[in-house]
């Protein structure tokens, strides 16, 4: 292996592992907050992406339609349940946010989807098609059981995967797809070209690590998430609505699942299955950080895109392997020095 | 006498089959201290619990300010004036002195919050050289202190203590109690939890003793500490100054 090819393989590895850093953090936030193991993180990578397809191709993609769906029944769950959600001011809230968003983002596909519009409008649009999935599915599958142990809830977080994909399959088909470069710019650094897509992925994520990283350390409303994390019960005994928190940290969750899809989709060729592989990079990255560090996780990402980069190289047909057997050492260690894992409840 | 500020009647609450609190009723007057006593285990802590709104009644109501807590979910209760000290302090380990103040005053405008921190560094100086520090670096009377302090950034009306002289040094209980007479001249008033009878008795205006999850004596908290049936259950027979009494049943009843 020459220079070049090294430089071009990091430069691959890092790309990828930019994107396995945003998920990787998105899985440590939903962790932390809610308890949830959220397997179908990557649900929405190939969601977002494939919306995307949609969209520049013509079609007003099958999310718009699930997104609605999932909003009604979110809205007429909440009226059956909850208590208080009858009063007249609660209903109104509810219904923009559970019927009127959705019907909005629809009403838009069907015009954005057959007026060929830039990347400047398809891919806001995509992601914020998918965005609100997250509230939605945790109203109606995770709140519901905000009391049960990690492995109830990482239970229903399977189930949720498992009807993702599903639909997924009905609404995208099973065959790959590529959306279109954001730009065809590439800035050429001696010997080698950084892709203008490349330098995409590396720039919205850092200024999304960057965002995240003022919002969780300097603004209430991020202290207060990260408070909920670190003591459920203290942030209740403060007055923060900790349900609240665990919505934010879905919807946070859903966008950032859905913009790492918009973002590789013209990098990679997205089928209706392929995110649960990109969020188990994520995954093993969120591991090395222990499922609570932010920097470790966004550090192993990167380490983890880099070894893939370098494994499809030497040994394209283990490639895989080589990078989820990191995660063996790593379990190794963390089991030894902590000798077992803390369960909250129970 | 004017609506009392928090008024419970007949509360229940049971874990499963346990039944930790039976039957309950008390009142708490504004600008008073009132002192739940209690040996371990007699539901003292389930009791705070469930006024708060962190554990659910299994019986009887209460009202704050007049209106009943029923169904009024934990944030809109501390919203309103109600705010407790938890035995446990449940502070934000890895976060600083000065963002678990700046959370206690989460529901409050920001403006208002600044006057409130100063307060409390008025309160507890150490906190303030100490406001960079994580919470879970400090010793234990300082985190008594900070879960003071964050439960002062709420403003409360009603300010209940869990033993908050759990763990600490005589003279700092001492320091405690002096704080709390304070508080309560400034207008907040104040349920106070606690194992040591003798200083709580002396610090508070009215008094209950509850056992095996009722209350079995009540009245002016000086009259009970002249009580024969307080003063030998609660306040031992020594009359020496120590404020350090524990029946003789709580040994080795410490929490982690
Ligand atoms: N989570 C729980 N599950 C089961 N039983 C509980 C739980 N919490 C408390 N109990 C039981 O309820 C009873 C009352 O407990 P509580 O903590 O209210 O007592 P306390 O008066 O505060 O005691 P202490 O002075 O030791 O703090 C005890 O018998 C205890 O074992
Ligand atoms: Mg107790």
């Amino acid at each position: 292996m020459d220079s070049t090819i090294a430089l071009f393989l990091a430069q691959d590895g890092i790309t990828n592992g930019a994107i396995y850093a945003l998920l990787g953090l998105s899985l440590v936030l939903v962790f932390t907050v809610t308890r949830v193991i959220f397997i179908p993180q990557g649900e929405f990578v190939a969601y977002g992406a494939l919306t995307l397809v949609g969209l520049e191709t013509g079609v007003v993609p099958g999310t718009a339609y699930l997104t609605l769906v999932l909003g009604i029944a979110a809205f007429c769950v909440d009226l059956v349940r909850s208590p208080d959600g009858r009063q007249p001011r609660v209903l109104i809230t509810r219904a923009v946010s559970d019927l009127g968003l959705p019907l909005v983002l629809l009403g838009l596909s069907g015009v954005v989807a057959p007026a060929n519009m830039g990347p400047w409008i398809t891919v806001p649009l995509a992601v914020a098609l998918v965005a609100p999935m997250g509230a939605y599915i945790y109203r109606l599958a995770f709140r519901p059981l905000a009391q049960a142990t990690v492995l109830t809830l990482l239970i229903a977080a399977v189930g949720v995967h498992l009807v993702m994909l599903g639909l997924g399959l009905v609404f995208f088909g099973a065959e790959g797809y590529r959306a279109t470069p954001f730009t065809d710019v590439s800035l050429s650094l001696g010997v080698i070209d950084l892709g203008g897509q490349s330098l995409w992925v590396l720039g919205v994520t850092a200024v999304l690590i960057v965002t995240l990283w003022y919002a969780f350390g300097h603004t209430l409303a991020g202290k207060a998430l990260r408070a909920t994390s670190i003591n459920r019960l203290g942030a209740t005994l403060v007055g923060i609505p900790t349900a609240r928190s665990g919505l934010i940290a879905f919807i946070l969750a859903a966008t950032l699942g859905a913009i790492s899809g918009v973002l590789i989709a013209p990098i990679t060729t997205i089928f209706y299955d392929s995110g649960f592989l990109i969020g188990l990079k994520g995954f093993v990255a969120a591991i090395i950080g222990g499922l609570v560090s932010y920097p470790i996780s966004a550090a192993a990402a990167i380490l983890v895109g880099l070894v893939e980069a370098f494994a499809s190289f030497e040994a394209s047909s283990f490639k895989e392997v080589i990078v989820f057997t990191i995660i063996i050492p790593v379990l190794l260690w963390q089991s030894l020095r902590s000798g077992h894992v803390d369960e909250e409840e129970e | 006498m004017s609506t009392p500020l928090l008024s419970a009647q007949t509360v229940a609450v049971s874990y499963g089959k346990i039944e930790a609190v039976l039957d309950v009723s008390l009142v708490i007057p504004k600008g008073r201290i009132i002192t739940v006593i209690g040996a371990n285990g007699a539901g003292k802590s389930s009791l705070l619990g469930s006024l708060m709104g962190i554990l659910p009644l299994a019986g009887g109501s209460a009202t704050f300010e007049g209106e009943p807590l029923d169904r009024v979910p934990v944030e809109q209760r501390v919203a309103r004036g109600l705010c407790l000290v938890p035995e446990k302090r449940e502070l934000f380990v890895t976060m600083s002195v000065a963002e678990n103040l700046e959370l206690g005053a989460y529901h409050r405008p920001r403006s208002e919050a600044k006057s409130s921190l100063e307060m409390v560094y008025d309160l507890f100086p150490r906190l303030l050289e100490r406001r960079k520090q994580a919470a879970g670096t400090l010793s234990g009377g300082e985190r008594q202190m900070l879960a003071m302090g964050r439960a002062l950034m709420a403003k409360p009306k009603l300010l209940m203590l869990d033993e908050p002289s759990l763990g600490l040094a005589p003279r700092i209980v001492k320091e405690i109690f002096g704080l709390i007479g304070r508080l309560r001249d400034s207008g907040v008033s104040i349920l106070l939890v606690e194992q040591n009878a003798r200083g709580a008795l002396r610090t508070a205006d009215y008094a209950y003793v509850m056992e095996t999850g009722q209350v079995t004596l009540q009245g002016p908290a000086a009259d009970l500490a002249q009580d024969p049936r307080v003063i030998e259950s609660y306040l031992g027979i020594s009359g020496g100054d120590s404020s350090c009494s524990l029946p003789s049943s709580s040994v080795g009843a410490t929490n982690p």
